[in-house]
């Protein structure tokens, strides 16, 4: 009975050995031989690249994997540190990860940056207790089953990232413990999303979570080097969507960066570096990217543009273009080429929108009072116009006009009220802002203009009057002293 | 016209009868004025007191309408710039006539100085008149903050800085101009008091003792003239001659006046905004410039002394042995010629000159 077990023992180590020496180089990994008999971490280890690699377990445990004493394989003379914690994991992998001639050695040309960027990142903070970083390279990536980004097993695999993500951001009561402010539903919104829903699908070329965010070098959304900081967040949608070649297949167009830097909001953001410009997920959200539906463009124009998104839904125009099926805003200002708001876009001429469905002909009360809010703008600006010649010739003339030129601001807001208020296609309220307060203001001021103007004239001829009556006096005193010395020499004579 | 001649000489009987004209008009008949090729720099007196006139005249019109403090003292001119009734006028006038003022004052001195006027017994003559030359800068220096623009406000910061440099005495001394360690309202209101209430009340004080002594003394004669005989010393009755004269030259000055303050009238500029830097080319009136200037060139350190604070202690000197000169010029004193004063004299106005234009144009 002995033998009969001795042997079966001896069968088993035998044809695990050749089962090791089958699957990897390195057969003689005693830590291996071992721990398969123990299953577990083993099992999973061996789907991992770094088996395949031949990389033994001490490779980031530490020890003498030669061994097959186990006090002598797992002695601290050996260098075993049993299993690593806190931010000992990422430095064993950055042990070989970190170093270009380590990987080479393992036929590998993954970057080498990986851990310089995690440390840089805002996963590279010191955790709640203070001791170790918030991720280790094993959160994501896990640690004895790793294998390459490309294959689907990997949780870092394109498919799998928004739930390896979600592990921990859509988890409410871990992520108060960091950031009680940040939403905890990106993964939730992002399954709505138009990225979202093809990934579920099986598509892995949308866009998820590292897509856009980064993976190892991940920065907070204030930091300015991060991808999805505001004036960063169009130059890392264009990577995908203004390649032509990538986007092949989904039937959307890939000129949308070009039109949107070319645009009032791109050029506000991009050019003038205004935080506060649109950038593409304040019109098409962020996790929940998709473009916005026909009857929600006022609304998504609207958070900004509030006023004008309320006199639209109030005005006339609002049933027609439902019923036309017209996308609001969109008609008008076109999306993502939106031009700067002029005086041109008003009335009946031909660069007029108005005109595209006013005419004499069609529509012909839309077209009478788009051509009377022209004349009134136009009337406007032709005073402000002449109100500020006047003020700078007072000015030329060395007059002091400030207050009327800063007066002449209110002119200037009453057109930019108008702009706003032609969203009510009201005549009687567009005359309200353009008459009543625009056209009142300029008359005042080019009244003050030319008041000071008269002035200076006055100064030159009040000038000329009082030299005259000094200059006299000056003569008269003159022919007084020559007539006293006159009458002094003749008295001294 | 008798009728209005009638009228007058009524007046003055009445005033005649109880405070003595009489003796005044007999005073003032007797007093004579030399006549000679320089007699000319005897009228900048009377032009500098036409000026202190104006200044103390348009300065109290100003004063209706001008409200010192940060918040109000800019807009406040800009009202009187703007709406009020020849306001304009009064501001350009008080601001060219301060200009004129000094440069009258400047010739006056330096009339005075080359003619030896100074010499015993009008030393304290000349001490008062140097008094109210330096007051007349001071009156400068406060009156240039009031409008509260950004030129006033740097321009103000720097000639503390400057005087802030003087050893032992800056630091205080800068702490009581500005009212504080930095220009503030403090230092707007402080200077307000000391332009319309401290210094004209000194100067006025000092300007009656100057007076007083030129009436009792009479009008310096040159060292030559001095030396002719009586019968060949030409003089002209300083009433009504020399006072008809003076009254002429007034009313020319008044006339360009009139014509500067209106083809070029004082600028408003901006604001200050002491959280605003400094705007490019900031430089102090024409009458400090040629110090300031002076100051660029010394070097940084000199021995074991700061450039800038020796230069200070060197104008300060000077002024003080300038003050002093009747005190120290005994050549002169004892009535012998005494060229080295009159070097000396070249070389102070070629110096102001030469450093004021470098000043400008640099």
């Amino acid at each position: 009975m002995k033998n009969v077990i001795m042997l079966t023992l001896v069968v088993i180590l035998f044809s695990s050995l050749q089962q090791s020496s089958a699957k990897t180089p390195e057969s003689s990994d005693q830590c291996f031989i071992c721990h398969e008999q123990l299953g577990g971490v083993a099992d999973q280890f061996k789907k991992d690249i770094h088996f395949q690699k031949g990389i033994s377990c001490s490779g980031c445990h530490g020890g003498n994997s030669k061994s097959d004493d186990m006090e002598t394989a797992m002695s601290k003379a050996a260098g075993f540190i049993g299993v690593p914690k806190g931010d000992v994991i990422s430095q064993r992998c950055a042990n070989c990860h970190a170093k270009k001639e380590m990987m080479e050695k393992f036929g590998s040309h993954l970057p080498t940056n990986q851990f310089a960027l995690l440390q840089e990142s805002v996963h590279g903070q010191l955790s709640i207790n203070g001791k170790e970083k918030i991720v280790q390279c094993i959160t994501c990536h896990n640690a004895h089953g790793i294998v390459s980004v490309k294959n689907p097993a990997s949780p870092v695999y394109p498919l799998n990232v928004p739930n390896t993500c979600g592990k921990c951001h859509s988890d409410a009561k871990f992520m108060q413990t960091y950031n009680p402010s940040l939403a905890v539903d990106q993964v939730a919104k992002y399954r709505t999303s138009v990225h979202g829903m093809l990934n579920a699908k099986g598509d892995p070329k949308p866009a998820e979570c590292a897509s856009c965010h980064g993976s190892h070098g991940i920065r907070s959304v204030a930091d300015t080097k991060s991808q999805v900081y505001a004036l960063n967040i169009p130059e890392t949608c264009s990577k995908c969507h203004s390649d032509a070649q990538y986007m092949a297949g989904y039937k959307i167009p890939t000129d949308q960066y070009a039109k949107y830097a070319a645009s009032v909001h791109g050029k506000a953001l991009l050019v003038k570096h205004d935080v506060g410009a649109p950038a593409c997920n304040s019109c098409h959200g962020n996790h929940g990217a998709t473009p916005p539906g026909v009857e929600s463009i006022s609304k998504v124009c609207g958070t900004c543009h509030a006023l004008n998104a309320d006199l639209f839904s109030k005005s006339p125009h609002k049933q027609a273009f439902d019923k036309e099926k017209l996308p609001e805003c969109e008609t008008c200002h076109s999306n993502h080429e939106i031009l700067p708001a002029t005086k041109a876009m008003l009335g009946v001429d031909k660069e007029a929108v108005c005109s595209r469905c006013h005419s004499e002909s069609k529509n012909t009360k839309g077209y009478q009072v788009a051509k009377s809010m022209r004349t009134y703008i136009d009337s406007l600006d032709a005073s402000e116009t002449l109100a500020l010649k006047l003020i700078n010739d007072a000015e030329q003339k060395g007059m002091e006009v400030s207050e009327t030129k800063f007066k002449l601001r209110d002119a200037h807001q009453a057109i930019l009220e108008a702009r706003t208020m032609v969203h009510s296609f009201d005549e009687a309220k567009f005359k309200e802002v353009v008459v009543g307060k625009g056209l009142a203001v300029t008359k005042a001021s080019i009244t003050e203009a030319n008041e000071a103007i008269d002035n200076y004239f006055f100064r030159r001829y009040g000038l000329m009057v009082s030299v005259l009556i000094i200059s006299l006096l000056c003569v008269a005193l003159y022919l007084y002293i020559k007539q006293v010395e006159k009458k002094q020499a003749s008295k001294a004579s | 016209m008798s009728v209005m001649k009638n009228i007058f000489k009524k007046a003055y009987d009445y005033l005649d009868e109880r405070l003595h004209l009489e003796d005044l008009v007999h005073f003032m008949g007797k007093k004579y004025v030399p006549v000679h090729s320089h007699s000319v720099w005897y009228y900048f007196g009377g032009v500098s007191l036409f000026f202190f006139i104006v200044q103390v005249t348009t300065g109290i019109l100003l004063l209706f309408y001008y409200k010192a403090g940060p918040d109000l003292a800019f807009e406040s001119i800009q009202y009187i710039m703007s709406k009020v009734h020849f306001g304009w006028l009064i501001r350009s006038i008080h601001g060219w006539a301060a200009n004129l003022f000094i440069l009258a004052a400047v010739i006056h001195m330096f009339s005075v100085y080359f003619e030896k006027a100074y010499r015993k017994p009008r030393e304290l003559t000349w001490v008062t008149g140097m008094l109210m030359l330096f007051l007349a800068m001071g009156f400068g220096f406060s009156g240039y903050l009031l409008p509260w623009n950004e030129l006033a406000f740097f321009a103000t910061k720097v000639g503390s800085d400057i005087a802030g440099a003087v050893p032992v005495i800056g630091e205080p001394l800068k702490i009581l101009m500005r009212g504080g360690p930095d220009v503030t309202g403090a230092t707007l209101s402080r200077l307000f008091g000391f332009h319309v209430a401290l210094f004209p009340g000194i100067f006025t004080v000092v300007l009656g003792i100057h007076l007083i002594l030129i009436q009792r003394q009479g009008i310096s004669e040159p060292l030559e003239f001095e030396h002719l005989p009586q019968k060949e010393k030409k003089t002209m009755p300083f009433f009504p001659n020399f006072l008809l004269r003076d009254l002429l030259l007034w009313l020319v000055m008044l006339n360009l006046l009139a014509i500067l303050a209106v083809f070029f009238p004082a600028e408003l500029g901006h604001k200050a905004d002491p959280f605003g830097s400094a705007p490019a080319g900031i430089k102090p009136e024409w009458y400090f410039l040629f110090m300031f200037q002076s100051l660029k060139y010394f070097p940084a350190h000199i021995f074991i002394f700061e450039g800038e604070v020796l230069g200070i202690l060197m104008f300060g000197a000077a002024f003080a042995l300038w003050l002093l000169v009747p005190f120290w010029d005994v050549k002169t004193a004892r009535g012998e010629k005494n060229r080295f004063i009159t070097y000396l004299g070249i070389f102070a106005i070629m110096f102001i000159i030469v450093l004021t234009i470098l000043g400008w144009v640099l």
